[in-house]
């Protein structure tokens, strides 16, 4: 009973940090398809006095990554219905250039201001436009939402790792004798915690395959019974198979880390 | 100084705090020779003989074992140091979760040697120790003369050029007592290891020469 409440003292705070680590993989999963939708639903409408090319654009500020010139015939034939080709011809050539530009990333508003503000600037730039009023709205939500979800994950691993640390200081403390028997034969710190690292490592890999277990359970049952959309939508980015190697390796650090730390803080 | 001293300790003092507990002791140990330090009680026998094995950090003087200097001896040289030295504790301090055979070549397997040779030193040296038919017991399943020995064994396994004994029968009746002075006078006599053992009393019948040091008011004086 003893052993298993051992073990189990490393295993549950070891599967918190990993369930941080994977909710955190499924959140950045999903909301970079989010993100994506957000950005390419926001764009902004230049009024030029002369032509510009993408890569004077890009010139301009490096997070316009593409640049749709407007026809200009389409317009100048609304406006002149009717009229003759030789006016036609005049409003077309009176008509400024018109283009859609986009960005490369999710910005934050005030980096969008700034760069309306950098190509309003420009000689050749008449007027800049933005569509997407909800943009802003969706931006701050957003990074709320991130910010908070991040911060309780970076919490919560902080505490359980300040658990994995306590659990190893009691293995610690139970393997001293024998670790201070080595290393006055001259047992290198490799050597003299290898019975610290074999049982970590262990219950690093038990913890793997239960978090593992538990998103497998969440993706291919419970994610189809519940019959809840969104869940079925994102099923696929659930838990990937990348996924257990970096929990695997995340634990491994960790196990490591703590080894290490307590090994280092023990003084002979 | 002359490569054949294996310990030459000049206006050494070690201290516990502010408490000296050796102050200003010069001594030497040649190579081969067989020394005992006795002294009563708290007197700092077994801090001198910590000192020598880089567990204690000398305060003030000179301490050289094997050609090394302890006070400012680097980690890794003083690990490399204990790889060649054989000590042996009062509490034999085995490793209860490790067979005896195990136990006999800890310093072999932290030396890296293959599991041929920790086999093959492993039933020499528990043949030497007249442990042969206990070689895949534990520690706890043998009694306390049996494990000192087990503790000999190990001290001997990498053939020490210096082994390090802290009051190595203070635990033992007399029949395991003598088996354990047996062993150690044959460590200095054939393998010509320097033995230097802390003890309160030096055994009656000891049959090689031996240099007897003893410790009184924090000094470390030479006993003719």
């Amino acid at each position: 009973m003893k052993f298993i409440k051992n073990h189990l003292t490393f295993i549950f705070p070891m599967m918190a940090i990993l369930l941080g680590v994977e909710f955190f993989l499924v959140f950045d999963r999903t909301t970079t398809n989010y993100e994506k939708n957000l950005r390419e639903g926001y764009s902004m409408f230049i009024v030029a006095s002369e032509p510009i090319s993408l890569a004077d654009f890009m010139e301009l500020d490096s997070h316009i990554n593409q640049s749709e010139a407007v026809k200009k015939e389409e317009l100048a034939k609304q406006i002149a219905k009717g009229m003759s080709k030789s006016s036609t011809q005049k409003i077309l050539d009176a008509l400024p250039h018109f283009y859609n530009i986009k960005f490369d990333s999710y910005l934050h508003t005030s980096t969008l201001e700034h760069i309306k503000a950098y190509l309003e600037a420009d000689d050749r730039i008449k007027r800049v436009e933005t569509f997407g009023n909800s943009y802003g709205a969706s931006y701050t939500l957003f990074s709320f939402i991130k910010f908070t979800f991040k911060a309780f994950v970076i919490f919560m691993s902080l505490v359980s790792f300040f658990l994995v640390i306590k659990q190893m200081e009691i293995w610690s403390y139970a393997h001293k004798e024998r670790m201070q028997v080595m290393e006055t034969f001259g047992a290198p710190v490799m050597l003299r915690s290898g019975i610290l690292f074999k049982v970590a490592f262990i219950d690093g890999i038990i913890s793997t395959v239960l978090t593992s277990s538990m998103f497998l359970f969440l993706k291919y049952r419970w994610a189809e019974e519940s019959h809840i959309d969104i869940l079925l939508e994102m099923q696929d980015l659930l838990f990937q198979p990348i996924d257990f190697l970096i929990l695997l390796a995340t634990a491994l650090f960790i196990v490591f880390v703590s080894v290490y730390l307590v090994v280092f803080s023990t003084k002979e | 100084m002359s490569s054949n001293i294996v310990i030459n300790a000049s206006r050494l003092t070690l201290s516990y705090g502010h408490t000296d507990i050796i102050k200003d002791a010069s001594f030497s140990v040649k190579k081969g020779e067989f020394v005992f330090i006795t002294g009563p009680s708290g007197s700092g026998k077994s801090t001198l003989l910590k000192s020598l094995y880089g567990q204690i950090k000398p305060t003030s003087g000179s301490l050289m074992v094997g050609g090394l200097d302890m006070i400012n001896i680097p980690r890794s040289k003083l690990q490399g140091l204990r790889t060649h030295l054989g000590i042996v504790f009062q509490d034999y301090k085995l490793i209860n979760e490790w067979t005896v055979a195990k136990n006999v070549v800890l310093p072999l397997i932290i030396s890296g040697y293959s599991m041929d040779v920790q086999q093959t030193q492993a039933k020499r040296l528990l043949k030497h120790v007249k442990l042969s038919d206990h070689i895949n017991k534990y520690p706890l399943e043998l009694s306390g003369g049996e494990q000192q020995r087990v503790g000999v064994a190990r001290a001997m396994s990498k053939n020490p050029f210096l082994i390090l004994a802290d009051e190595p029968t203070g635990n033992l009746d007399d029949y395991s007592s003598n088996v354990i002075w047996d062993l150690m006078e044959n460590a200095c006599g054939q393998l010509e290891t320097t033995v230097l053992v802390v003890t309160h009393r030096i055994p009656a019948i000891f049959s090689i020469p031996y240099r007897h040091f003893i410790i009184e008011n924090k000094g470390v004086y030479e006993v003719h």
